[in-house]
């Protein structure tokens, strides 16, 4: 149901008189103390709002429902007390400023939130929705969210379960949706936002940039890929299945759709073990993976194209050595569908987006060096390098990475797993929106 | 050219021209055993399938080779250097463009000329061809350019010269058919069309061409002109030309096949958006998510058996979207490949150049 204009005007006077009413005398620590409460009610065993989402959300977001509850735990394992806490205090030095006038050197200061942010979520994940809003609270603003039609599931049961701890707190969030065409009503939530945080593609970001206020801070999550690279000292018979195991997970949470989801791991040659045996320990990790949760419904189109990428590899590679393709249903005989996953092993460096959906490639490199040269022309796209594993030669690639533009190197198998303390595409996530008052 | 190559060439062209002493089914396998065992890459795929033809037992069990392995590979079963001809595809979009080599065009043109009689005129009406194509001297790879020199024949006129699409030509020529009460046959595609209304509409003219008058457009854009649904495209063959929309036929070819289906409007005397297959060959629409064949009215990808690719290949896969019929199938146009959704990217948006 697409909003109209009186309710998005109704819901920015009613979520922010309840920020007046609420959030004004309203700690930090009892907004992070419900925050908290909330996640754990989530996780609890037969959690009713996992029960909700599992049953809700496979529908609309397409994915099965046991990546639901994968979700679920990803998401709501991040929102400790210590995380929440860690968050406000990296970034803001100490969470009580939100509070307080606070004594740093000299002078006292203190810090607050806009009076209003709009959301602008992205369907593909639900991870970063949760976060947005929850720093929205943190920073004891008033929060007009604009939900995706990919996923209206989550955020509201988020605020339904915020609610059933905290309803005051709950009603300073306000879940609206209504269409990208309709610009009139993006004009009007626009119209008195202090801050805009936006997700989506860049045109959608790009388009909300010009919409919103001049003086509005505006933070903006557009198209990312990742990658991820195994060095030659990271492979060992021993350790195979492990890494194999964290490399299929990165892959196939969210079923790709994430801008955190690795597209091609370049595989570093002359170690014990060689890229293909890497690609073969990933396939069958991804087979496993599949078993325990199973990749989404795809569309037509979806399912045409990876179809047709496998179809296309799988005729090559059966006389051309450098490449090799590995998918469902495994030789094993796994009774996943076809196609729930695909391992192409390709020697050729250039990085090539994948079509998503677990479709995943292996490439065989020659060193650090030549993965910079080949992932050149896509660095400013590129939001995580997985690697494996992470010792001085990689920290030294690291800092190649990140000459390069590139925000975040991780472990392979935490490339989902960001802490809520990550500098999302190399910003902090609540710094950036605070103005500071200082006295004294 | 050895002598059961020839044979088989023989048998398809006889099941072409309407012999009933061949059938698809027998004539399928014995083409399968034939490519398999004279192309190598298709014979390596096959047996990594395990399907070989002591394991087919029948056509739909044939191997599909995909259309894009015809960029990889000369997938011919005769010397590639003994081809006679050559198509290739635009590529537009993936590179390099594939090629599809031919021993001899007879197949082919045999093939090209009964189907389009069938389809275009099956009154048996002889009219002036005027074809918004280049003609096969100018563009010695299109397989349209040459299709249309073999179904257009002695009467063809072609209107595109170096890219260019001659609009004041055909202007005067369609007056001169008009003013003559002369039916005519237009042939060309989708956007050489769109362009050329695009000119009409702004010089404001309509002509009213003959009745008994027809059209053959075939699909597709690529962005040479703005893109619009068939109906509205066709709405315009009313409009401009005076061509009713039943008598506007939608042509599904490519540069992989040597079989083209058509819309059946004309044979059954109303628009239809479904193609119906000839003897000599068969479609299936393959769910992408089974890979099992779809339910009448249900969507797939197209695959394509075609006889009369003896020294290529006869089982093509598609990576166009269609619908199954009772009596054919309907083409829905390229699959789009993944949204893409929020934060991720796909090849599309990454836009590698």
């Amino acid at each position: 149901m697409s909003a109209t204009f009186e309710q998005i005007q109704d819901a920015i006077t009613r979520t922010r008189e309840a920020r007046e009413r609420v959030l004004q005398h309203r700690t930090v620590d009892a907004i992070i103390g419900a925050l908290v409460q909330t996640a754990k009610n989530w996780l609890a065993p037969d959690s009713p709002w996992r029960t909700r989402a599992v049953e809700l959300a496979p529908e609309v977001t397409g994915f099965s429902p046991q990546m639901v509850n994968e979700a679920i735990d990803l998401m709501f394992s991040t929102l400790t007390y210590e995380a929440l806490g860690e968050l406000l205090d990296r970034e803001l030095g100490n969470r009580r400023v939100l509070d307080e006038f606070c004594l740093r050197g000299r002078s006292y200061t203190r810090a607050f939130g806009p009076r209003l942010i709009v959301h602008f979520l992205a369907g593909n994940v639900p991870a970063p929705s949760i976060v947005s809003i929850a720093c929205g609270l943190l920073l004891k603003s008033a929060n007009l969210v604009k939900m995706s039609s990919h996923d209206p599931v989550f955020p509201a049961l988020f605020i339904e379960s915020l609610r059933e701890v905290d309803s005051e707190l709950a009603d300073c969030v306000a879940l609206l949706d209504w269409s990208r065409d309709e610009l009139a009503l993006t004009q009007a939530a626009l119209a008195e936002a202090q801050a805009v945080i936006a997700y989506g593609d860049d045109s959608t970001i790009s388009a909300l940039r010009q919409l919103a206020p001049g003086d509005a801070k505006f933070l903006g999550y557009g198209h990312k890929v990742s990658f991820a690279v195994v060095a030659k000292e990271a492979m060992n018979e021993e350790n195979l299945p492990a890494l194999a195991e964290a490399a299929a997970f990165d892959a196939s949470v969210y079923d790709q759709q994430g801008c955190l989801s690795p597209h091609v791991f370049y595989v570093e040659e002359r170690g014990q073990l060689g890229p293909r045996k890497f690609a073969e320990a990933l396939a069958s990790a991804m087979a496993a993976y599949q078993e325990r949760v199973a990749r989404g419904a795809l569309t037509l189109d979806e399912a045409a194209e990876v179809g047709r990428l496998r179809l296309g590899y799988e005729f090559r590679a059966q006389t051309d050595r450098r490449v090799a393709v590995w998918a469902s249903p495994a030789p094993s005989g796994a009774s996943a569908p076809p196609n729930s996953w695909v391992v192409i092993y390709e020697d050729d460096p250039s990085f090539v987006p994948s079509c998503l959906n677990r479709v995943v490639y292996v490439k065989p490199t020659d060193g650090f060096k030549r993965v910079l040269d080949a992932v050149q022309r896509v660095a400013a796209k590129v939001s995580t390098v997985g690697i494996a594993l992470m010792n001085e030669r990689a920290m030294a690639f690291a800092t190649e990475l990140a000459k390069m533009g590139i925000h975040r190197i991780c472990p392979v198998g935490q490339m989902q797993r960001p802490p809520l303390s990550w500098h999302h595409d190399g910003r902090t996530n609540l710094a950036d929106l605070v103005h500071w008052v200082d006295a004294g | 050219m050895n002598v059961d190559a020839l044979d088989l060439q023989q048998r398809v062209i006889a099941l072409i021209a309407g012999s009933t002493t061949e059938t698809f089914e027998r004539l399928a396998l014995d083409l399968f055993a034939f490519q398999f065992e004279h192309c190598a890459a298709y014979r390596a795929y096959c047996e990594h399938q395990q399907r070989t033809p002591g394991t087919v037992e029948d056509w739909t069990q044939i191997p599909a080779t995909p259309t894009g392995a015809f960029k990889d590979f000369a997938l011919t079963c005769f010397p590639v250097e003994q081809a006679v001809a050559e198509f290739h595809t635009s590529g537009t979009t993936r590179g390099q463009p594939g090629k599809h080599y031919f021993a001899t065009t007879e197949l082919y043109d045999a093939a090209a000329r009964v189907s389009f009689r069938e389809h275009l005129l099956p009154d048996g009406a002889r009219l002036p061809m005027l074809a918004l194509t280049p003609s096969p001297r100018d563009a010695p790879h299109s397989s349209l350019s040459h299709m249309m020199g073999v179904v257009a024949g002695d009467e063809a006129e072609f209107f595109v010269e170096r890219d260019t699409l001659l609009v004041d030509r055909l202007t005067q020529r369609l007056c001169e058919l008009q003013w003559a009460s002369q039916p005519v046959t237009l042939l060309g595609t989708a956007f050489a069309f769109v362009n050329f209304f695009d000119h009409v509409a702004q010089k404001n003219l309509r002509f009213e061409m003959p009745e008994g008058s027809r059209a053959m457009e075939t699909g597709g854009f690529k962005g040479r002109s703005r893109e619009m649904p068939k109906r509205e495209l066709y709405a315009l063959f009313e409009k401009h030309l005076g061509i009713p929309a039943f008598r506007v036929v939608n042509e599904y070819g490519m540069t992989e096949l040597s079989t083209q289906f058509y819309d059946e409007s004309l044979l059954v005397g109303r628009a239809s958006d479904i193609k119906r297959v000839p003897a000599w060959a068969r479609v299936q629409v393959i769910d992408p998510n089974t890979g099992r064949e779809a339910a009448i009215g249900e969507a797939g990808l197209i695959r394509v058996f075609d006889l009369a690719n003896v020294w290529s290949m006869m089982c093509v896969q598609t990576e166009d979207l269609g619908v199954r019929h009772e009596t054919g199938f309907e083409v829905r146009g390229r699959a789009a490949g993944a949204e893409v959704r929020g934060c991720s990217l796909n090849a599309e948006s990454l836009s590698l150049s």
